[in-house]
């Protein structure tokens, strides 16, 4: 028996030693919530899809990561020829991992292979209004679109090329498994629930990658993720809560840093039912009786910046003429009172998801009360995320829920969908509205489409479907050594990081 | 016997299909899966359309038969969620939830059985008293919560082993102490427990009568009869362990079938959920055929004509 | 017996004894909550979030929301007791009904029960919280539904195995041939000797379903906040156990002290019931 001991402990001791081995060279860990859905390009929208894919594979256009402006990627230039026409002009050289050039065919068998229904692409519906895609010559082609889509540039910003031969040769389900593409990052193995390893492409078009290794690693449990980049198991993980900041800060391995970001988080307040907030004075109230820079102060520790109108500061498309509303718990009472109600007879009920946004169900909660200072009676409904979508969606929702939206780099992304009576996450409706963003969304003259929208966020703004709240902040933890400031349009790309030595 | 197993085997196959029954009908009362494959600016014309594709808005029968006559050739359909087979995606996770269950379950009844027995040979003593109440705190404190202190205390502030994942022998240590916490002060308990109920009755008194050892009379006797109800517990937990243990999966990001089958669910992955809910369904009354064979072993009364 | 007779064999036992005072702890201090708490349980007070234990004012610490965790543990205890015994009586009941039954008559109808039993077995817990959610929507009562179902499987496992070892021993078989009923016989012979593990699976059930609804409450679909119970205290917990560890810390412990109470207490009521234990 003494001996067994001896032997356990004698191994356990060696494989410890074996184990706590220096970290290898020159890699980068990031630490996520969820495991990719899959590794095929434009199949899902959603961002433990899009991290690794942004890596494995490059965009036709990209933003600059300071301005935010489009700038070229494998299509370095474009025109607009007419309403319905947009020439690009490709990068000639690039190939892919396995080898194939990047030209025309690949730009077009990408797009029609998203347009085809039989192939079930969650990117179909930003992508039908293109509807041919036309090979001019190896690197130049023309999109044609069956209605005026100004969107377009914002769209191609996630337009990942697809490798025609490899994906015809070894089908869509090999692919999503062993993906090939032009990106920095050559795709070396994925461990479903464990890791996606990339290394290296030495042969990348725009250089040779610094960091060797990119690993994406999922880790569901909270505090195991912060734990381990505390330790430097990790290196990069996204949104570290505020109360966690001072903790991740005073790590001697890590700090926090962030960056605004262009997802907003609100409050919708529904107006498809008949009831109070179908008035626009009682909407209003409700922008006067939440104080929204307590919210940020303490519910979120200061990470937010509140809103003014429906658009983040960093949305090209916002109107800087607008100012937030500011706190005025009288005048809330007033309006309501305006409207014929009490505030007193107000019983609502306010649905919020759990853990998708920073805080949401402490905001939703923290709103409750602000709102019951004046009088008002709302019970918060916490939902499991598909529940809470499937409420919104069949408009089972109670008379106000919290959603957040983004990345949001235009007006339209924002207001169509969620300010539109038809469409699916929306939670308001006017029909008149409506045919105002119809018009707008056709508009490709830029004059005239600032105006447009210019007109339209003053028309939100006073109508109120939202109770404006803020702009997250995206709060990085990131390990001290590592060279890389974050973007303001979420993405985390190996090829911008490299160890400080 | 043979008649029994065969008996048994038909059983355990009307209760896989009864099992996958109530799930497939369950699923329609658990929410649309469509919502969540699709990005939140889609339009009702293209959740509607995604749905006729997927075959949801054929009717219930419709989709029910389609479901039986390709679960009975082994195909429970693409995941809906990951570019592979329902099938492939659970059976990539048995190897880890396996590895878990078994070396959690080996090393529970090796700590709980001899403390249970002797806390009951002992009872009322210091070691009596000590074990009830580490028992007790063992499996009353939540799974998540010993999870991630005994990361703070070993991983984070001492550095001495991994957060979690799977890989080395390193890995294993930190979640099979928490899931043998659990495990180990159930069975202590029940072991003491039913050892102390036999350990009074008559025909251990004759045996102490007729000469023999208290060790012998402990072990053999006392333990023989004691097991009918560990044993159950055995088969129990054991099903629920091979079924994925979520919380310590969760938490040391151990790449289970446990885990697997929740995120399923929440996602309404449901071809996969329909694979895990089979496993389970196999595994469950796999071992509960075990139980009473050994039920047979152990207690020769026993008998099931 | 006569009370006196009770009390006398409670004091002999230490362990008994203190089992028992911890329960009437517990019992006291959920009745007598709303007299004792020194802050409303469910009064946020967001300046004052995440402080730590001994904070003046605060034995416990605040929650993020400011709440005073002192208060919420008390007020929990009356929702999580409620849900922990209602659930257990309920679903042990059952359970142990359908093991007698299914032990003692054995063949088909034993054949019968147990595989719908391993049918039970293979349901998803979170698929069951789910649908009743959906169906019935929140609240407490339904986690109790829940949670009833799900929990008389164990009883009847238990139970039903033991029977099978008890059925056929001498007393019974001559009880059967004295033409003893068979109702009568399952439920003054048989049952009091499977009365053991039935206590303590019970006692250590409590905490189970309580740690279940957490799990429950993690879902969304509970005790909805901003009510306090020990299980949505833990899952509020959960993601503060770096920087406020006593938030799950406290219902953790309230928790373990009850099953510890629990505990105790049952092992006393079972060695002094015990027909087999003679002393």
């Amino acid at each position: 028996m003494k001996r067994f001991w001896n032997v356990f402990s004698l191994v356990l001791l060696v494989t410890l030693l074996l184990t706590s081995s220096t970290m290898a060279a020159n890699e980068v860990i990031i630490g996520s919530p969820a495991d990719a859905r899959t590794l095929f390009a434009m199949k899902f929208i959603d961002l433990a899809t899009h991290d690794p894919i942004s890596n494995i594979y490059d965009p036709l256009i990209t933003r600059d990561r300071d301005t935010m402006e489009y700038i070229g990627h494998l299509a370095k230039g474009w025109e607009v020829l007419d309403d319905l026409t947009w020439e690009f002009y490709l990068h000639e050289g690039i190939k892919f991992h396995n080898g194939a050039p990047f030209n025309a065919e690949a730009v077009k068998f990408t797009i029609d292979y998203i347009n085809d229904p039989e192939n079930e692409m969650a990117y179909r519906g930003r992508y039908s209004p293109i509807h041919t895609v036309e090979i001019i010559d190896d690197y130049t082609v023309r999109f044609h679109t069956s209605e005026p889509m100004p969107i377009l540039l914002d769209r191609l910003t996630s337009c990942y090329i697809l490798e025609p031969g490899y994906v015809r040769e070894v089908g869509e389900e090999y692919a999503s498994l062993n993906p090939i593409g032009t990106g920095p990052y050559k795709f070396t193995r994925w461990a479903q629930g464990q890791e996606i390893v990339m290394e290296r492409f030495e042969d990348y078009w725009l250089g040779t990658p610094e960091v060797e290794r990119v690993v994406f690693r999922p880790i569901p449990e909270f505090s195991t993720r912060v734990a381990a980049l505390l330790v430097g198991e990790i290196h990069v993980i996204r949104d570290v809560p505020g109360h966690m900041v001072d903790r991740v800060n005073s790590g001697r391995r890590t700090e926090v840093r962030g960056i605004p970001s262009s997802r907003v988080n609100y409050i919708a307040l529904v107006n498809f039912q008949e009831g109070p907030l179908q008035s626009k004075e009682v909407r209003q109230a409700f922008n006067y009786a939440v104080n929204v820079p307590e919210l940020i102060e303490f519910v979120l520790d200061g990470s937010g910046t509140q809103m003014a109108g429906c658009l983040s500061v960093l949305n090209p498309d916002h109107d800087p003429s607008l100012e937030p509303y500011p706190f005025d718990p009288e005048k809330a009472v007033q309006l309501i009172r305006d409207a014929g109600y009490e505030p007193s007879e107000l019983k609502l009920t306010l649905d919020s998801p759990d853990g998708r946004y920073p805080q949401d169900r402490e905001v939703a909660m923290a709103i409750a009360d602000q709102l019951g200072e004046i009088g008002i009676d709302v019970s918060v409904r916490v939902n499991e995320w598909g529940t809470h979508l499937d409420r919104i969606i069949n408009r089972n929702t109670g008379e106000m829920f919290l959603l957040g939206w983004g990345p949001a780099f235009n007006a339209q992304g924002t207001i169509e969908s969620l300010m539109s009576t038809e469409r699916t996450y929306s939670g308001f409706g006017l029909p008149w509205l409506d045919e105002m963003i119809a018009d707008a969304v056709g508009l490709v003259d830029p004059d005239e489409m600032r105006e447009a929208w210019d007109e339209i966020q003053q028309i939100v703004y006073d109508e109120a479907p939202w109770i404006f709240l803020w702009q997250q902040h995206d709060l990085w933890g990131v390990n001290v050594d590592l060279d890389w400031t974050p973007r303001a349009d979420e993405r985390v790309l190996g090829f911008e990081m490299r160890w400080n030595d | 016997m043979q008649r029994y197993l065969i008996k048994r085997i038909f059983q355990m196959l009307i209760v896989v299909f009864l099992a996958l029954t109530a799930v497939f009908f369950m699923q329609f009362l658990a929410g649309d899966p469509v919502i969540l494959l699709l990005p939140m600016d889609a339009t009702y014309e293209e959740i509607a359309e995604m749905r006729q594709r997927l075959g949801f808005e054929d009717s219930i029968f419709v989709q029910y038969f389609r479901f039986v006559s390709r679960a009975l050739r082994g195909d429970f359909g693409q995941s809906l969620r990951h570019p592979q087979t329902a099938v492939q995606l659970v059976f990539s996770r048995i190897p880890a939830t396996l590895e878990l269950a078994l070396i959690a379950v080996v090393v529970s009844l090796l700590v709980a059985i001899p403390i249970g027995v002797l806390s009951a040979a002992f009872r009322g003593s210091w070691f009596d008293q000590i074990a009830i109440v580490i028992t007790v705190f063992g499996q009353a404190v939540p799974g998540f919560w010993l999870g991630i202190m005994l990361i703070l205390f070993f991983a984070v502030t001492l550095e001495w082993l991994p957060t979690g994942g799977r890989g080395e022998l390193n890995n294993l240590i930190l979640p099979i102490i928490t899931l043998t916490a659990f495990y180990a002060a159930r069975f202590a308990r029940m072991t003491r427990s039913t050892v102390l109920d036999v350990l009074n009755t008559d025909y251990i008194r004759t045996a102490r009568a007729k000469g023999l050892t208290e060790r012998r009379i402990l072990y053999k006797h006392a333990l023989r009869n004691a097991s009918i109800s560990i044993i159950t517990l055995l088969g129990l937990q054991l099903g629920q362990l091979l079924g994925g243990a979520v919380v310590t999966e969760t938490v040391f990001y151990w790449p289970g079938l446990g885990r697997l089958l929740v995120q399923s669910l929440l996602n309404r992955d449901f071809p996969v959920v329909f694979t895990g809910v089979f496993f389970i369904a196999v595994v469950h009354a796999s071992l509960n055929l075990v139980v009473d064979l050994v039920y047979l072993l152990v207690d020769p009364r026993i008998s099931y004509d | 017996m006569p009370m006196i007779w009770w009390l006398r064999k409670l004091i002999q036992s230490p362990t008994g004894l203190i089992g028992f005072i911890i329960i009437l702890t517990v019992i006291f201090s959920s009745v007598f909550a709303p007299f004792i708490v020194p802050f409303d349980p469910n009064q946020a007070d967001r300046p004052n979030r995440l402080r730590p234990p001994g904070t003046p004012g605060h034995i416990f610490g605040t929650d993020q929301q400011g709440r005073d965790l002192f208060s919420r543990v008390l007020f929990g205890s009356r929702i999580s007791i409620f849900v922990g015994l209602v659930t257990v009586i309920i679903a042990g009941t059952i359970g142990t009904v359908v093991g007698l039954f299914s032990g003692y008559f054995g063949h088909w109808l034993d054949s019968v029960i147990m595989r719908l039993v391993d049918v039970w077995l293979s349901f998803p817990f979170i698929l069951l919280a789910l649908i009743i959610n959906a169906i019935l929507g929140m609240g407490l009562r339904n986690v109790v539904i829940t949670l009833i179902i799900t929990g008389w499987v164990i009883f009847a496992r238990l139970v039903r195995g033991e029977v099978l070892a008890l059925k056929n021993r001498d007393y019974i078989l001559a009880a059967k041939a004295l033409g003893q009923s068979e109702l009568k016989i399952i439920f003054f012979h048989i049952l009091p000797n499977v009365f053991t593990p039935i206590i303590i699976i019970s006692s250590l059930q409590i905490s189970q379903i309580i740690i279940a609804e957490a799990t429950i409450s993690f879902l969304g679909f509970g005790v909805q906040p901003p009510t306090a119970a020990w299980g949505n205290m833990l899952s509020d917990g959960r993601n503060f156990l770096f920087n406020a560890w006593w938030m799950a810390t406290f219902p953790g412990l309230a928790l373990a002290f009850t099953a510890l109470g629990l505990n105790l207490f049952g092992d006393w009521l079972r060695d002094t019931l015990d027909p087999k234990i003679t002393k």
